[in-house]
């Protein structure tokens, strides 16, 4: 049924563009000192429109040549104008179709298709550029269950869904801690405009119009970095809605499928058979509203950092067990944890205490207002305290389930399946007191995980990797 | 309960290990060294000369005469048709598990150095990173590569 055919013809466009982009790119020096000489100026204006003719005939060309289609057991593209290339993926190495839409496309009613294998970086590996919306998800299915022969499954019909409150997304907008990432980028942008404008001196201006300030009033400075503290959070916080708005979660058979983004619509879709482990986090600051953030460990590289393993972004806490149980019961797990020894408390109370004291004797030192550093260790006891209530772990039913928390608390539901080795360590103290750090590797996209809980009982962590030993 | 490991790895690795830091120790000697000729030169610092120097001694020390003993006496490992069960560390003893299932290859590697020795390594790779047997007889390790691939060719559905 899928015989060779072309995308919308609305990729044109995408096509000119993204040459347009390229070639602009890599002669971006060069185009600068062209336009800075008089002689070539005059040659713009009559120049242009050719050059745009030119590349819209590209783009055409570049349409006309790319040409996919389905044969046997793969997705074949052939593509490209002077430099004719084929690519061929097999069903199997295909790890995630993402299907979503820009504005663009939206206004025509179009679709974009993302083929991604395991293989390679960030870039999916095949790009549809503008696809009808019906034909798109039919190319979907095909691609994700192999099978040429579509017909209407029926436990397709049956799913469960779950939408993202307005109020959840409020509250993830306004907690999430995009700030930083926000700050930075103001320090990036100013700092290439330095590059790109070498006369101008940002970091000059900025720091006598800041010095200039400073000899007036010091309110006004502290006023300015509240400023720019608020508009980082109202940009993280537009940035988290457009993101995250519209966001729904359905499970279909072995798999869930996520929508999300207000103006650019993607959807996302995590085989069940690829998810190593589930992770909830809770925030510091969204904990006291009872609110977590689902996660998944995957072995899928969809998505940049962050934003690819989010299986819901705030749940009330009260209804995670369901939501398990619905969406993934695979992961579901009765929540009693057993705690840690007393005697494990001291080290949790040392670890966090000595740093903090160690900062707090040389601010002390250094800074004239040092003394208020005195506090530190206080809240490091406290800190140490609350890792220590914390900390803790289950195994039950093939799942192991450890609990631990740095600043917020993370929660991980593992099968036992999924564990690729496990470690229990012991330092000499640790061995005098019986205790030892447990650790449990993981596979996923990037970078191998670890999970580890500090403080265990040696017994019952030889308790667990006896467990873990016996018929795999 | 289970039992600890019981396997050594190779006696030889003590000299190997001893060679293989008398030869790093070296080059940081050198190090110190160029610092020393380059402090008269120029009349850098001289303590740095005395503290470059004293870090490398500390080093050919712990290194060569000390860690490679210790190291010997506390590694041990096994293999089982279920697991492979290493056990080290010096001062944090670890205590791994890894379930033959898991293993995604293995593989024996030799540098130059450990040729001389007639040792290699065997390095064992999951899903979530690779451990590693280090400094074992030639004709263990490759007894033991063979013997891992083939117990972890049991094909198992879920990664």
């Amino acid at each position: 049924m899928y015989n060779p055919q072309r995308v919308h013809p609305l990729a044109i466009l995408e096509f000119t563009l993204r040459k347009i982009y390229s070639l602009g790119q890599a002669l971006l020096p060069l185009l600068i000192i062209a336009i800075a000489q008089q002689e070539i100026r005059k040659w713009l204006l009559p120049a242009t429109p050719i050059l745009l003719v030119l590349f819209v005939a590209y783009g055409i060309l570049y349409w006309l040549r790319y040409v996919f289609y389905i044969s046997g057991q793969e997705l074949r593209v052939e593509y490209g104008v002077l430099v004719r290339k084929k690519r061929y993926i097999p069903f199997e190495r295909i790890q995630t179709v993402q299907i979503s839409a820009g504005i663009l496309q939206r206004l025509f009613g179009l679709v974009k298709v993302q083929v991604e294998t395991a293989g390679g970086g960030r870039k999916a590996e095949f790009v549809l550029a503008a696809l009808p919306r019906d034909r798109a998800a039919e190319l979907q299915k095909i691609l994700q269950t192999g099978e040429t022969h579509l017909e209407a499954r029926e436990d397709e019909k049956e799913y469960i869904e779950y939408k993202l409150s307005t109020r959840s997304l409020l509250l993830l907008a306004s907690t999430s801690n995009g700030i930083g990432v926000v700050l930075s980028a103001f320090f990036v942008i100013i700092s290439q405009l330095n590059d790109f404008f070498p006369n101008l001196d940002v970091w000059e201006k900025v720091g006598s119009y800041a010095g200039h300030l400073a000899t007036g009033r010091i309110s006004l400075i502290i006023l300015a970095i509240f400023l720019l503290f608020l508009l980082a959070w109202l940009l993280s916080l537009l940035g988290t809605i457009i993101q995250f708005g519209g966001f729904q979660l359905r499970r279909t058979g072995d798999r869930i499928i996520i929508k999300r983004g207000l103006f650019e619509q993607q959807q996302v879709s995590i085989p069940i058979k690829r998810i190593q482990a589930i992770k909830v986090v809770e925030g510091l600051l969204r904990q006291p509203w009872g609110m977590v953030s689902v996660q998944v460990v995957s072995i899928s590289n969809t998505g940049t950092k962050g934003e690819g393993n989010v299986l819901f972004p705030l749940l009330p806490k009260a209804e995670l067990p369901a939501f398990l149980g619905q969406v993934a019961p695979e992961f579901s797990m009765p929540w009693e944890l057993q705690g840690l020894p007393a005697r494990a408390r001291r080290r949790y109370l040392l670890a966090n205490i000595i740093p903090a004291l160690i900062i707090a004797i040389f601010c002390a030192f250094y800074w004239p207002w040092g003394y208020i550093a005195i506090l530190l260790p206080v809240l490091g006891a406290a800190l140490g305290n609350k890792q220590y209530n914390d900390a803790g772990y289950q195994m039950v039913d093939n799942k192991l389930l450890l609990r631990s928390r740095s600043l917020g608390r993370v929660t991980m539901i593992i099968p036992r399946r999924r564990i690729q080795s496990l470690h229990v360590s012991q330092n000499p103290f640790q061995a005098r007191n019986d205790l030892s750090n447990l650790r449990v590797a993981i596979a996923s996209s990037n970078t191998p995980t670890t999970v580890r809980l500090k403080g265990m009982d040696i017994q019952k962590s030889r308790g667990i990797m006896n467990c873990f030993a016996n018929t795999h | 309960m289970r039992n600890n490991p019981q396997q050594r790895i190779n006696a030889k690795a003590v000299s190997y290990w001893r060679w293989s830091a008398g030869i790093k120790s070296g080059f940081l000697l050198l190090i110190s060294a160029g610092y020393h000729m380059a402090q008269q030169h120029w009349h850098w610092p001289a303590w740095i000369s005395f503290v470059l120097l004293g870090l490398t001694l500390a080093y050919a020390i712990y290194a060569i005469i000390l860690k490679p003993d210790i190291t010997w006496r506390t590694w041990r490992y096994n293999v089982s048709e279920q697991e492979i069960d290493l056990l080290h560390g010096v001062f944090i003893r670890t205590r791994t598990l890894i379930p033959m299932v898991r293993v995604q290859h293995v593989d024996t590697e030799q540098g130059p150095l450990l040729r001389r020795f007639g040792l290699s390594s065997v390095s064992i790779s999951t899903a979530a990173g690779s451990h590693e047997i280090p400094a074992l007889a030639d004709e263990v390790a490759a007894l033991l590569r063979d013997q891992i691939s083939v117990l972890a060719r049991v094909v198992d559905e879920d990664v």
